[in-house]
């Protein structure tokens, strides 16, 4: 089974021309450049974008960034509370709750929980760190990150499970003395949990609690985290099927080739312009690993993100569609060729069973945004299933709780 | 030379040169750099003790270490386990704020005080920033600020080791871990300076684009026994831009 999770980071393009020559498009870029008239119409052309992916069969994902030009969403529960209102049957993916950047995790609970009941168990629980320049909009602080994320994490799947509270919780970054959450969710005990991340040791992680493990926008990041989870859960005695990995990916449907090219071009509009942020935000300190910090220090050169399969770098502010394609950063082209490029890309990193859709990215136009999606969810979608036919479903063995 | 020396079960490295009155050096968020001329031109006239602080050098950082308090009290214990009397205790920026945390503790070991470009209080309104954001400005702008010849500053990273990167980017994150939030500061400090009696003088470097002169200004207000002064031609790091000024002001503030 190939689950496909439709997403739009709902972006505020008419800003970017403004917010290349600014040099940032994050965090220190003045809202003088959003007119509030235009993000009205543009919030709400989105979510019609959403209501459509449901009545064609697609799930649905939403995120959050904040300060920013490229994602007008700051809060995940808002848009999925608004989203699953409007739909009836897709999985509601908040990918995610940025843990270790919200001061009160139990309130991240309790939207969580509220959302699943409100939408009658459709929620999938996204629990991410956040990108390196969300610190500054949160002012959290960088060091330790991933241990607040831990302790964060812990608190959050204690709080949705727990039926017979309230219990009391004195951690290094939380506490309370009485954490009872109301509503409790329809999925006990708690909603599939997923993470994100770029790392092998993110794919371990995740390995090791059973979540779902979600990677994006480069196959030379995906295939190695893959392989990290699917090894880790066999260390701990269970299959790792696809159904517990996830890739992102810029996608375009035409048809005609040349169609399908021009859409997924524009969403990489997205690609183009997501990185571009006054630097001493893309990497507060204690917010990576030493050795990557060292790394580096070593090479100040190299700082390419996306890569091709032949870990050629990619440089994602003047690549071409092509080169997007090449290192599986898109795939696009008629339904035949969007589907064999899935299914390469699929072979060569050992499987998946969530495809993420990336398919509006800034640019692209409604009428082209919804041929995308119906193009994609009539021709595509069906032929993606044959990919995991014969696949395990995982019962993951989660390693010792503390 | 450095040695290493285990202190509340945290391992800090100390570097120690010279004889005389003990000064006890606290180094800021750059960290300690041993062959710079400020702690030779200190060393002719004191027993200059600069640890590195701990997530700094070869200190261990602990999990259990994650804030300022936790280093006051090290500070203490360290003084203590040296059996310091009429010692003289320095801080540069970062440094600066430590031993003022440690001074409105206990003073008792401590003769005499320098604060070279003290952060550590907030004085004024809560829109207004007195302590510059080093990690919201970029690098060139950082430089500017922190040096009056950036020139003086520059490090040539990849030329380093693995081992001295790591260093970097341990201390780096021990900044963060200690400065990030509240910004460089305890807001309840401020309210405690009346208990530094020791005799204490506000150096600044005039060319110091992370504090101003009426921030010394208010440190010199709040603490009953203060005076400042002034260094020509440095930043925020007047020791090392001008060390031979630094150690007289030093020593003429502090007899040897």
């Amino acid at each position: 089974m190939m689950r496909v999770f439709y997403f739009s980071e709902m972006a505020y393009d008419p800003a970017w021309d403004a917010g290349m020559e600014h040099g940032s498009m994050r965090v220190n870029f003045p809202s003088s450049n959003f007119d509030p008239q235009t993000g009205h119409k543009l919030l709400n052309r989105f979510l019609d974008e959403y209501k459509l992916c449901d009545e064609v069969g697609l799930d649905i994902m939403v995120n959050e960034h904040h300060s920013t030009a490229t994602c007008m969403t700051v809060s995940v529960p808002m848009a999925l509370s608004v989203i699953a209102r409007e739909t009836k049957n897709c999985r509601l993916l908040s990918l995610g709750s940025p843990i270790a950047n919200r001061p009160d995790p139990v309130r991240v609970a309790e939207e969580m929980a509220w959302l699943d009941v409100l939408s009658g168990g459709r929620l999938e629980m996204g629990l991410v760190k956040g990108a390196p320049y969300e610190i500054a909009p949160a002012n959290s602080q960088p060091a330790r990150i991933m241990d607040r994320y831990w302790e964060a994490h812990d608190l959050v799947l204690k709080a949705l499970s727990t039926t017979d509270g309230p219990f009391n919780w004195e951690g290094e970054y939380y506490q309370y003395r009485n954490v009872n959450v109301w509503p409790r969710p329809v999925q006990q005990p708690a909603p599939p949990v997923w993470m994100t991340g770029l790392s092998a040791s993110t794919g371990r992680a995740a390995a090791e609690r059973g979540h779902i493990a979600a990677t994006l926008i480069s196959g030379s990041i995906a295939k190695p985290m893959f392989e990290a989870y699917r090894t880790r859960a066999n260390e701990l005695g269970w299959e790792a099927g696809p159904d517990r990995l996830a890739y992102a990916a810029m996608i375009g449907v035409g048809r005609t080739s040349e169609e399908g090219r021009r859409r997924a071009d524009q969403i990489c509009g997205y690609v183009r312009t997501s990185p571009v942020v006054y630097e001493p935000f893309t990497n507060p300190p204690g917010y990576n690993t030493t050795p990557a910090n060292v790394f580096g220090l070593k090479n100040p050169a190299k700082r390419a993100f996306v890569s091709d399969r032949q870990g050629n770098p990619v440089n994602h502010l003047t690549a071409s569609i092509e080169d997007f394609m090449a290192s599986d950063t898109a795939f696009a082209g008629t339904p035949d060729e969007v589907f064999e490029q899935i299914k390469s890309f699929h072979e060569w990193c050992g499987g998946f069973g969530n495809l993420l859709f990336f398919g509006q990215g800034g640019v692209l136009n409604h009428e082209d945004t919804c041929d995308n999606i119906r193009l994609f969810a009539e021709e595509v979608m069906p032929r993606l299933q044959e990919l995991n036919k014969g696949a395990p479903v995982s019962v993951p063995r989660v390693a010792a709780a503390e | 030379m450095s040695a290493t020396k285990l202190i509340a079960g945290i391992e800090l490295e100390i570097e120690e040169r010279g004889s005389g009155r003990p000064l006890l050096f606290l180094h800021g968020g750059d960290g300690l750099q041993p062959e710079r001329p400020w702690l030779v031109a200190l060393a002719k006239h004191y027993r200059v003790i600069a640890p590195h602080h701990p997530g700094w050098g070869g200190s261990s950082l602990p999990k259990w270490v994650g804030s300022v308090d936790d280093l006051a009290y090290l500070y203490l214990d360290l003084a203590a386990s040296l059996d310091l009397s009429d010692a003289v205790i320095v801080g540069n920026s970062f440094g600066g704020w430590l031993a003022a945390e440690v001074l409105v503790r206990d003073a008792s070991r401590f003769g005499a005080c320098v604060l070279a470009a003290p952060l550590g209080c907030k004085f004024e309104e809560r829109t207004k920033r007195e302590i510059l954001d080093m990690h919201s400005v970029d690098s060139q702008r950082l430089m500017t600020a922190l040096w009056a010849d950036p020139a003086r500053g520059v490090i040539d990273y990849p030329a380093k080791s693995m081992d001295e990167l790591t260093q970097v980017v341990q201390g780096r994150e021990a900044f963060a871990l200690f400065g990030w939030k509240p910004y460089m500061h305890n807001p309840r400090l401020r309210n405690w300076l009346h208990r530094i009696a020791t005799p204490t003088l506000v150096v600044r470097g005039e060319q110091d684009g992370v504090i101003g002169q009426n921030y010394v200004q208010h440190w010199c207000d709040r603490l009953p026994n203060a005076s400042s002064a002034n260094i020509a031609d440095a930043g925020h790091f007047p020791h090392w831009e001008q060390p031979a000024a630094f150690t007289k002001l030093v020593a003429d503030f502090a007899a040897p």
